[in-house]
């Protein structure tokens, strides 16, 4: 049996015996014993280590902020908090439908303000306290506290006043929010739950890894947590993988270079230059998971007190200006040219992978240098020689501000130039440091117009309410509005109130629908595309099933397995 | 000995907290100082937004930002960083020591290899010598620091070895010339007519005079390293206090850049003090005359 099951081991019994043939029997089978438990042991020990390079690694760009999951604002706690947190309920990223996790079952009731969770019984956190119904109420009620402002809390503050929290059972529990909240379920997608009695606090954790070595600026590893609750359909524990290196690494070029060295399992968010010089490597390595929920705008500043010349005011709150400026865009251009195929024209604010929330009857603007010239001519501009002027005579030129260091931005910003030169119009492009543009647009309103990217995490427009609502600070055209400045502002604040507070989905739908057909018709902010989500993953690793929603690769990072391939080689 | 030292520490530390204080100055009145990315989330609440300009607009003072500073200074106390999250002394203490090894590397790096071709340049004085390494030393100064670093994440070299190559046209332009003039000056002339060994003349008659501006060069070095140090951290993903140096700025990190200026304030201050001091030990009235 174990010259059979071990190899190697019986030629090292066998060579230990011939050293010792003149000793007596007795005493050469207790040293061959020795001998085979020495063996075995090292054979463990060697299976261990190769175990421990059963280890998925991928890239953070920065050191996370924090790992307490009530605070995660950035994209790198975020990742972690997705790795480590246990969570009531999940969205599953590939359907896009919402599931039960350390939740059974769950019931909205009262508009929206009240949810009961049925809890999972014998579910225990990473450092063995049990997980009960105290542990959910007292995260709510701690992420409730007015002195915390994260965004998930945010997203449950939909009115001021206290929020109950409560145990209503040895495994159920209920909150209740001072105001109806929209997608009430769903935005437990993102909270974390913490244990109310563990003494490790943030390290205790539901989710399916824990932070087991952090060094600042270097690397972050995560294990798999042995006391997670998931099993697979055979019954086997998950996560499947044990360990996570997720190494803190900014330079795109570097990450591409150790992915094609072998080094890294998964690159995400890949621009599209990147992507192609990667399909030509390694076509099986590379993802284009379609269009995802971000976009590219345009939008100009109708601030009524921004320093501009009344003059060019008066155009940037014009519809007819500004639709004449859309349709004057060549969307499918800049998908062709500046993502490389990679992006779809966008119609409005709702990707075409938003199955749900899109208007499926809005189209994207189509090209049209004509309809531009028509609808400008109707709002009193004329041409003269190769310019634009407008009635009073004043040349129309102006210039739009992105951020420095994004090549894409600049690409379609000279392509937007060209476009708009057909017009007579001459565009001044400028490029500014991310912090300065952001004091640009919201604070000293000293700019024209802003080329932007809108990166969207949620599939529900609840998320969009400070953007829509003419009183928000996100408004960006013209924010912090007293009162709507125009009538379609009020009417899609009236609409954007409506939908937070319908109970009925289809409902809220019928709304949002009636908010993307005004948007498309004023064109506050000219929606150019949705880039693709695009990544690269490594040939050896299993069941792979990428997603449009973040994060696109590991969603499932439960069920991923590393190849034997790859483990022989670590 | 004592009194002089004295007053280069304390000139030092006045120099460097000058350094910072202004650096700091700078910073609060370029654009983009008061905001935060984070506004940008469309999930904040307003409360949370003004909660955020709050906290922004605490370091907006710049005079109240100096006595919280310098008083925090004085208990040991250097800030805290907002865009890590951090408290500033942690950061610098663990990202010090790998950018303390990579300057070695590369100061010594650089030294040494500008040195070597410049004592042969000098010394074996065939028509034609300098070619080759005048136009290794010309392309390194050509190339910036990035462009060099890039070159080594693709060859896969340490950014380390970067720092060397931008040192090391620096030392070696300016010592290959005061070598040659030493070489060519008439004591150096008399020496050869005597029959001195060539070993003799080189320790002895050039070397010997040329340790003064040699010393500087050394303290330069460090500046100049340190300088390089933050492109290279930041291409080759090295996790020290030039990588934190960039962040900082990006960000508008105001306690974390004071502190940073400071940092290598001292940090050249102290090379150049104490390449003063090793030669005043040495040649005491080479030092004074220098003085």
């Amino acid at each position: 049996m174990l010259k059979y099951s071990l190899d190697g081991v019986p030629l090292l019994t066998r060579g230990a015996t011939l050293c010792r043939v003149h000793d007596s029997p007795a005493r050469q089978q207790g040293d061959t014993s020795r001998v085979v438990i020495f063996a075995t042991a090292l054979l463990f020990a060697l299976t261990l280590t190769a175990q421990s390079t059963n280890e998925l690694r991928f890239c953070l760009r920065g050191d996370p902020k924090t790992f307490n999951p009530l605070l995660v604002e950035d994209e790198n706690s975020e990742t972690v908090l997705y790795l480590t947190g246990g969570v009531l309920v999940r969205l599953n990223r590939y359907t896009q439908e919402l599931e039960g996790e350390l939740a059974t079952k769950w019931k909205v009731s009262e508009n929206g303000r009240r949810i009961d969770f049925e809890l999972r019984p014998n579910v225990l956190f990473s450092d063995g306290t049990p997980f009960t119904c105290e542990d959910v109420a007292s995260t709510v009620r701690q992420l409730m506290d007015p002195a915390v402002h994260s965004p998930q809390a945010d997203a449950f503050r939909s009115a001021n006043g206290p929020t109950e929290s409560k145990c209503t059972g040895p495994s159920s529990v209920m909150a209740r929010f001072p105001a109806p909240v929209a997608s009430l379920a769903a935005r437990f997608d993102q909270v974390g739950i913490m244990s109310a009695r563990s003494a490790h606090k943030e390290s205790a954790v539901l989710g399916p890894f824990t932070v087991a070595e952090y060094k600042p600026g270097t690397y972050l590893l995560l294990r798999r947590n042995p006391n997670y609750w998931k099993h697979d359909s055979n019954g086997k524990p998950l996560p499947y993988l044990d360990s996570l290196r997720l190494d803190i690494q900014q330079n795109r070029e570097s990450e591409l270079l150790r992915f094609r060295r072998g080094e890294l399992d998964i690159v995400n968010k890949l621009d599209p230059e990147m992507y192609d010089r990667l399909t030509a490597e390694m076509p099986h390595a590379v993802v284009d998971a379609g269009p995802s929920l971000d976009w590219e705008v345009v939008f100009f500043n109708q601030v009524a007190g921004a320093p501009l010349p009344e003059y060019k005011r008066r155009w940037f709150r014009s519809d007819e200006f500004r639709r004449a400026i859309s349709d004057a865009i060549n969307r499918e251009d800049i998908c062709r040219v500046v993502y490389r195929g990679h992006a779809r024209p966008a119609a409005g604010p709702v990707s075409v992978s938003n199955r749900f929330w899109l208007n499926a009857a809005l189209k994207a603007p189509a090209y049209s240098v004509n309809t531009a010239q028509a609808r400008l001519q109707r709002d009193g501009f004329h041409r003269s020689g190769d310019a634009l002027f407008d009635r009073d005579g004043h040349k129309v030129e102006f210039s739009m501000i992105t951020n420095a260091g994004n090549k894409l931005h600049e690409r379609t910003l000279a392509l937007i130039q060209q476009d708009l030169a057909k017009l007579g119009i001459q565009l001044n492009i400028v490029v500014l440091d991310f912090p300065s543009l952001i004091e640009r647009i919201s604070r000293s309103f000293n700019y024209e117009s802003v080329l932007m990217a809108f990166t969207n995490v949620d599939l529900d427009p609840s998320d969009q309410m400070n953007i829509w609502l003419s009183s928000g600070a996100q408004h960006q055209w013209n924010p912090n509005q007293k009162a709507p400045e125009t009538q379609w502002e009020a009417e899609i604040d009236k609409l954007m109130q409506a939908q937070a507070a319908a109970p009925d989905s289809k409902q809220r739908k019928a709304y949002f629908d009636k908010v993307q057909e005004i948007v498309a018709e004023k064109a506050p902010m000219l929606f150019l595309v949705n880039p693709n989500a695009l990544s690269a993953v490594s040939a050896n690793l299993k069941n792979v099933t990428p997603a449009l929603l973040r994060p696109q690769i590991y969603w499932n990072v439960e069920r991923l397995a590393i190849g034997s391939k790859l483990v022989s080689q670590r | 000995m004592l009194s002089t030292v004295f007053r280069q520490v304390r000139r030092i530390l006045l120099t460097a907290l000058l350094g910072g204080l202004l650096g700091a100055t700078l910073v609060r009145l370029g654009p983009g100082f008061s905001v935060d990315e984070r506004e940008l989330d469309s999930r904040l609440s307003q409360e949370s937004r003004q909660a955020i300009r709050a906290e922004r607009a605490r370091d907006s003072n710049i005079a109240m930002f100096y006595v919280r500073y310098l008083a925090g200074l004085v208990h040991g106390d250097l800030g805290f960083s907002r865009s890590l999250n951090r408290p500033v002394s942690e950061l610098l203490k663990e990202r010090l020591p790998l950018t303390l090894g990579s300057l070695a590397y590369g100061v010594l790096g650089g030294v040494s290899i500008g040195l070597t071709l410049a004592l042969v340049t000098a010394c074996w004085r065939v028509p034609g010598s300098n070619i080759a390494p005048a136009f290794l030393a010309g392309a390194c100064l050509a190339l910036p620091a990035a462009v060099i670093a890039l070159l080594f994440l693709w060859m896969n070299v340490p950014g380390r070895w970067a720092i060397a190559l931008v040192v090391f046209p620096h030392v070696y332009r300016y010592a290959k010339n005061l070598l040659v003039a030493t070489y060519q000056s008439p004591h150096v002339l008399a020496a050869q007519a005597k029959g001195l060994s060539s070993s003799r003349i080189l320790f002895a008659h050039v070397f010997a005079p040329a340790a003064p501006q040699l010393a500087a060069l050394a303290g330069i070095s460090v500046s100049l390293a340190f300088g390089a140090s933050i492109p290279i951290e930041v291409i080759s993903d090295t996790p020290g206090v030039g990588q934190l140096a960039w962040k900082a700025a990006l960000d508008r990190d105001l306690p974390l850049l004071v502190n940073i200026t400071v940092l290598v304030a001292l940090m050249t201050l102290v090379a150049n003090s104490l390449a003063d001091l090793a030669l005043a030990a040495w040649r005491p009235e080479v030092s004074r005359e220098t003085a």
